[in-house]
C-alpha cells in the first residue's frame, strides 16, 4: 500500500503541482459547501429559495398591474 | 395576461425551439430505428455506403444528442431563465442567432456524416470548420444566458440556472480542447494529441458531454419543470445544492473509465471507477429530491401524464446513474466493456432520462406557450406508454445480448483456446438486434405521437386565438 501511495516530490512538474493544488483547493471547498449548507443556521435561508419557480406568477401578476 | 407575457419575455424562441426539438426527437429516432435494422438484417444498407451503418450511426447520435437535446435544452433553458430571473432574455438577436446557427450546424452534419466526412471522435465526429462555427454559437447562447442572468430582478440565482450554466462553461472548455487538431484540407484535419492521450483527452471530453450535456443540462430542466408541473416546491433546496457542487466537483475525474485495461495507465483508471462510485451518492441523491417533490401528491401520477414522464425519467436517472458506475468497476468493466450492455447502459440514460424529461417539460412549456390544453390528452398518455415500453425493451434486449457477448468472448476449453470465434457470437447476437430493433420502432412511435398531439395543439391554439382576437390581446 505504501508502495502504491509513494510519491517522489522531486519529480513533480509545474503542472502536476498546479493540478495537485486545484484538486486539493477544490476538494477543501467540497467540505466548506457540505458544512455550510447542512449547518441548522443556514437551513431557513437556503430552503426559502425553493419557492422561486411557484412565485413566478405572482411576479407576473405584479408587473402586469 | 398572456399577451402581456408574451410582450415581457421572449417566448417566440422558446417556441421555435420547442417545435424543432420535438421534429428532431422523430428525425434522430428514425435514423436509429433504421440502423439497428441494419445490424439485425444488414442487407438493409442496400450497399450504399452513405447509408451504411458506419455513416449512419454518428448522424444519430449527432441527431439525438445535439439537435434534439441541443434544442430541448436551449428551450427549456431560455424559458425558464426569463421566468426565474422575471426578466427578458439578454438580447433577442443574439437568441435568433443561436436558433438560426444551431440548426445550420444540424444541416451541415446531415450533409458531412453521410459522405463519411469525420473526425472519427465519438460525439465530436464533425469535421473543423463545423467545430469552429459550434463554439461561436455555443459561445453566443452562453453570452445570451449569462448576460440574462446578470440582468435579472431577483436576488437569487435559481439552482437550476447553476445547472444551466456549469453546462455551457464545461461543454465550451470541453469541445474547444478536445477539438484543437492541424487542418490539411477544408474537410480534413488531424487531431493536435496522438495516442494514449487523444485517447485520454477523448473520452475525458466523451464522458463530460453525458456528464455535463446529458446530465447537468437536464437536471437544469428537472429543477425547474418538475416543482412547476407539480406545483410544489422542490423537497429540498440545500440537497440540490449538494447535488450541484458534488455533481460539478466529480464529474470531471471519470472520462478515464471508459478506457479500463488499455495503454492509459492503471491508476487512472482506477480513480475513475472510484469516483464514479462515489457519484452514486450525489445522483441518488438529486433523484430522490426530484421525485420526493411529490411527496403528499402521488396522486398527481394517475391524472397528470406530463408529470408520469418526469418522474420515470427520474427513476430511469437513478437505475442508469446506478449501473454506470458498476460498469466502470475494473471487474465488471472485463465483462461489459465493447459489448452491447453499454450501448444498453446509454440507451437506459438517453431513452429513460434524458428524451423523458425533455419530453415532460416540451409538454409543460407548449400548454405554457400556446396558453391551452393539449389538444390529446389520451395521446400524451399513449406517448408515455410507447416510450417506457420501448426503452424497457431495448434495455434488456441490451442487457441479455451484451452479456451474453462479453461471457462468449471470455469463455475457453481445458486447453486455453477459445470456446467461440467472434462470428459465433455475432450469430448469437441475432435475435437481441431485431428485438432492439423492435423497441426503438416502438420508442420512435411514441415521439411520432407526440408530433402529431404537438402540431394539433400549436394549430388548435393558433385557431382559438384568431377566433377571438380580443380575447387574445385581453
Amino acid at each position: 500500500m505504501l508502495e502504491y501511495f509513494h510519491t517522489d516530490w522531486a519529480a513533480m512538474t509545474l503542472n502536476d503541482w498546479a493540478g495537485m493544488i486545484i484538486t486539493v483547493g477544490v476538494f477543501v471547498l467540497m467540505i466548506w459547501a457540505y458544512v455550510h449548507v447542512f449547518n441548522p443556521k443556514n437551513k431557513e435561508k437556503l430552503e426559502s429559495m425553493r419557492h422561486i419557480p411557484l412565485e413566478e406568477d405572482d411576479n407576473d401578476s405584479e408587473d402586469t398591474k | 395576461m398572456q399577451a402581456s407575457l408574451e410582450q415581457k419575455y421572449n417566448f417566440d424562441i422558446v417556441k421555435w425551439f420547442t417545435v424543432a426539438s420535438v421534429i428532431y426527437l422523430v428525425v434522430g429516432t428514425l435514423i436509429g430505428v433504421y440502423i439497428a435494422a441494419e445490424l439485425a438484417w444488414p442487407a438493409l444498407n442496400l450497399d450504399i455506403a452513405e447509408i451504411s451503418f458506419g455513416r449512419l450511426r454518428p448522424l444519430h447520435t449527432n441527431a439525438v444528442i445535439f439537435a434534439f437535446g441541443g434544442c430541448a435544452l436551449m428551450a427549456t433553458s431560455y424559458y425558464s431563465v426569463q421566468r426565474t430571473c422575471g426578466v427578458r432574455v439578454w438580447s433577442d438577436k443574439l437568441a435568433w442567432f443561436t436558433f438560426i446557427g444551431w440548426n445550420l450546424i444540424i444541416v451541415s452534419a446531415v450533409i458531412t456524416l453521410p459522405l463519411g466526412l469525420t473526425q472519427g471522435k465519438e460525439y465530436a465526429e464533425l469535421e473543423w470548420p463545423i467545430d469552429i462555427a459550434i463554439a461561436v454559437v455555443w459561445l453566443a447562447y452562453g453570452l445570451n444566458f449569462v448576460m440574462t442572468l446578470a440582468t435579472r430582478k431577483t436576488s437569487h440565482i435559481y439552482v437550476s440556472n447553476w445547472f444551466f450554466l456549469s453546462m455551457i462553461i464545461m461543454i465550451t472548455y470541453l469541445h474547444v480542447v478536445n477539438s484543437l487538431a492541424i487542418p490539411v484540407s477544408l474537410f480534413k484535419s488531424y487531431s493536435v494529441y496522438s495516442g494514449v492521450q487523444d485517447a485520454m483527452i477523448q473520452w475525458w471530453y466523451g464522458h463530460n458531454a453525458v456528464g455535463f450535456y446529458l446530465t447537468a443540462g437536464f437536471l437544469g430542466i428537472m429543477y425547474y419543470f418538475v416543482p412547476k408541473q407539480a406545483n410544489r416546491p422542490v423537497f429540498s433546496y440545500r440537497l440540490s445544492v449538494i447535488h450541484f457542487w458534488a455533481l460539478t466537483f466529480g464529474y470531471v475525474w471519470l472520462g478515464a473509465h471508459h478506457l479500463q485495461y488499455t495503454a492509459l495507465p492503471d491508476w487512472t483508471g482506477s480513480l475513475g471507477a472510484a469516483v464514479s462510485l462515489a457519484m452514486i451518492i450525489p445522483s441518488w441523491g438529486g433523484a430522490v429530491n426530484g421525485m420526493m417533490t411529490l411527496s403528499g401528491a402521488w396522486d398527481k401520477l394517475r391524472t397528470d401524464y406530463v408529470m408520469r414522464f418526469l418522474i420515470v425519467s427520474l427513476a430511469f436517472y437513478a437505475m442508469s446513474t446506478f449501473e454506470g458506475p458498476v460498469m466502470s468497476a475494473k471487474t465488471v468493466n472485463a465483462l461489459s466493456h465493447y459489448t452491447d450492455w453499454t450501448v444498453g447502459h446509454v440507451h437506459s440514460g438517453a431513452l429513460g432520462w434524458v428524451a423523458m424529461v425533455a419530453a415532460g417539460a416540451l409538454y409543460h412549456m407548449i400548454m405554457k406557450l400556446w396558453n391551452t390544453e393539449m389538444y390529446s390528452a389520451k395521446l400524451v398518455n399513449l406517448h408515455f406508454w410507447l416510450a417506457t415500453v420501448g426503452a424497457v425493451i431495448y434495455i434488456i434486449a441490451m442487457w441479455v445480448s451484451g452479456i451474453m457477448q462479453g461471457l462468449m468472448w471470455r469463455d475457453y476449453d481445458e486447453f486455453g483456446t477459445l470456446t467461440y470465434t467472434f462470428a459465433e457470437s455475432v450469430a448469437a447476437m441475432h435475435p437481441y438486434y431485431a428485438m432492439r430493433a423492435v423497441g426503438g420502432l416502438i420508442y420512435w412511435t411514441g415521439g411520432a405521437v407526440m408530433l402529431y398531439n404537438t402540431i394539433m395543439t400549436i394549430r388548435q391554439a393558433t385557431a382559438a386565438r384568431s377566433a377571438s382576437p380580443a380575447a387574445a390581446t385581453a
